[in-house]
């Protein structure tokens, strides 16, 4: 009985071929579009934790309690070198790194601005996080006097390659100490706090300059895929912060939260499109049809079977404008992931929100088993009120209207 | 085979009553009978063919189909009654118009979940019977009016229903098909022994049946 059915509802749902069509192509570009959208917010959100784990704090980073109070010398993790060669023996730990950051004043000539000048070691940046793809500007090297510097920073203090910046802060000493940075390059990290201030020097340049001990860091950050990793490195060093990257910036987690939303709304408005457009076309082949299905019930087709066969035209419909806009919105995704969005004419505004002038696309399973689950309830549900016709349907009536 | 005892139907406008459309009928059909309802239109004719399909119900009185009591049955009931002992045949054919002639035929048999290969031989069987063979595979609106009637007689006969109810079934058809058909009907009955029951107001079909019922204003006046 099931093949005759299903040749019933496949030949019905594609009797009216330019109806259905319409409808087809309406549930497919609506829907593509929506998995663009997705696809470009996602992006943004993703590209911006990519970023700020790979220029800053890693999956999660530590600290001296007091330092992300008061960033002040005295409060950097003593013996930063052994905790570290400790964390890294970890078989979870992909990469590692230690940082010394200090607040000062930046200066040219002409300018100045508040800053952070930060110790690292490039090579381990580099490992860390492909810091060098961060470049904007010059070359990717730090030399015995060179530095990098943000290129927000960069703009506002009106440097270029070769320009020089006295940096200036409190040393271990109590002293008011500078230190002159030749810019060899302008990075462009995507994390607005650094690109506004971040002035990179040689870590052991820094170590020297402020006094410290080589041992000494303010932060260490490392890369992992552990979930476990937090609770473990929290309960092995007590007397330090280990925090993930959500509690360091609690603005991504916002973030995120945000474009959950949109990506909610934006579905929930597309499959209402899709539910209107399988309604109305299931809604006027019914009562088309609906001799038909009178004349079916006299026969003895049982009102299940009629159900059976309205719940299988919907979903033929629905499911090949799902097939036809996963395709689409497929091919739309992948052109945006490798192409992305050039979005360049917003580009001031973007980089004050430290997005990039380019957004590309993330891709995720999720959007197509979503679409794919809320199409079939889309459909399921768009045919409750013709099937309401079908129930209420007395063979007879259908047989005397004939006569 | 067919008991109807003191059946009495009445239309309604709103809550009054306002045609007595059957009037205590009482009726035996055998099996195997080959029967015609006549009489002139608004007799009560096809109101009788329904309410023994069990398309209608009625306000009283009893019709029992091999002693289940029809008007007593559910909705839901009475439609699976319809699927497994009786077949129709509509005035205008009623075929299911996006399935071919064999699976038109075919259909009922479906729905009652038999075999491919039994429907396919039933199908080849009565299609060569009533001589639509050639035209399996065909639509129905690539039809005539007379093979689209042949057709929904095949569908009700392939499925070897009770009984046959066919309402007017020529009324659409000119007299050379009306009478291939109804010598289909005939040959049908003698060698399937199927019970058929015709409602028709054409006389000239008095010479195919075995017995004539006659109404009229909703009551038998003969037969």
């Amino acid at each position: 009985m099931y093949k005759i059915i299903l040749k019933l509802a496949w030949n019905n749902a594609f009797l009216r071929l330019s109806r259905t069509l319409l409808v087809i192509l309406m549930i497919a570009v609506s829907m593509s579009m929506m998995l663009s959208i997705q696809g470009i917010y996602d992006g943004m959100t993703v590209s911006m934790i990519d970023k700020t784990k790979r220029s800053d704090c890693g999956e999660i980073s530590l600290y001296n309690p007091d330092y992300r109070l008061n960033k002040i010398l005295t409060n950097s993790i003593k013996g930063a070198d052994k905790i570290r060669a400790d964390i890294a023996s970890r078989k979870e730990v992909r990469a590692i790194v230690t940082r010394f950051n200090v607040e000062g004043l930046s200066a040219t000539a002409r300018k100045s601005s508040f800053s952070n000048i930060i110790g690292i070691n490039l090579q381990d940046e580099i490992d860390f996080g492909q810091f060098d793809a961060f470049l904007q500007k010059g070359e990717m090297i730090l030399g015995k006097r060179g530095g990098l510097i943000g290129s927000e920073l960069a703009k506002t203090l009106k440097i270029r390659i070769g320009s020089k910046v006295i940096f200036s802060t409190q040393d271990s000493s109590g002293e008011i100490n500078a230190i002159r940075v030749k810019i060899k390059g302008i990075v462009q990290t995507g994390n607005i706090g650094l690109d506004t201030t971040a002035l990179y020097i040689d870590g052991k340049r820094l170590h020297t300059f402020l006094g410290v001990q080589e041992s000494e860091a303010t932060q260490i950050a490392i890369r992992t895929d552990s979930p476990t990793l937090e609770q473990d490195l929290q309960e092995r060093y007590p007397k330090l912060d280990v925090k993930s990257l959500m509690e360091l910036y609690p603005m991504l987690q916002q973030m995120k939260d945000m474009m959950a939303i949109f990506n909610s709304i934006t579905f929930c408005i597309v499959m209402l499109v899709v539910f209107i457009g399988i309604l109305g076309v299931m809604y006027v082949s019914i009562l088309d049809r609906i001799r038909e299905f009178g004349i079916m019930r006299a026969l003895g087709m049982e009102y299940s079977t009629s159900r059976l066969q309205i719940y299988l035209e919907a979903l033929f419909v629905g499911l090949t404008g799902y097939a036809a806009g996963a395709v689409l919105g497929l091919g739309a995704l992948l052109y945006l992931q490798k192409y992305g969005l050039n979005l360049s004419r917003f580009a001031d505004g973007l980089a004050s929100f430290g997005m990039d002038t380019i957004l590309y696309a993330h891709i995720e399973p999720i959007y197509f088993i979503n679409t794919f689950l809320a199409i079939i309830a889309a459909s399921l549900i768009s045919v409750v009120l013709p099937l309401k016709k079908i129930k209420n349907l007395n063979p007879i009536d259908v047989i005397k209207a004939e006569t | 085979m067919i008991q109807l005892e003191n059946v009495q139907k009445f239309f309604y406008k709103g809550e009054e009553r306002e045609i007595h459309a059957l009037k205590a009928i009482t009726l035996q059909i055998e099996k195997g009978e080959f029967s015609l309802l006549n009489g002139p239109s608004g007799c009560g004719k096809t109101t009788l063919l329904n309410v023994i399909g069990a398309l209608d119900s009625v306000d009283s009185g009893k019709i029992s189909l091999d002693d289940k009591d029809i008007a007593a049955m559910s909705e839901n009931e009475r439609t699976k009654l319809r699927l497994n002992e009786m077949g129709f045949v509509f005035q205008a054919y009623n075929l299911v118009p996006v399935l071919n002639v064999a699976e038109n035929i075919g259909f009922i048999m479906k729905l009652r979940g038999l075999g491919d290969t039994v429907i396919k031989e039933r199908v080849q069987e009565v299609a060569l019977m009533l001589e639509i063979d050639n035209k399996l595979q065909a639509l129905p609106n690539t039809l005539s009016g007379g093979q689209q009637q042949r057709v929904a007689v095949a569908r009700a006969v392939a499925a070897k229903p009770k009984i046959i109810l066919a309402d007017e079934p020529t009324a659409n058809l000119d007299s050379k098909n009306s009478a291939a058909l109804m010598d289909m009907m005939r040959s049908l009955n003698d060698k399937e022994g199927i019970t058929i029951l015709f409602a028709s107001h054409d006389d000239y079909i008095f010479e195919n049946v075995n017995r004539v019922v006659k109404l009229n204003d909703g009551a038998i006046i003969e037969g």
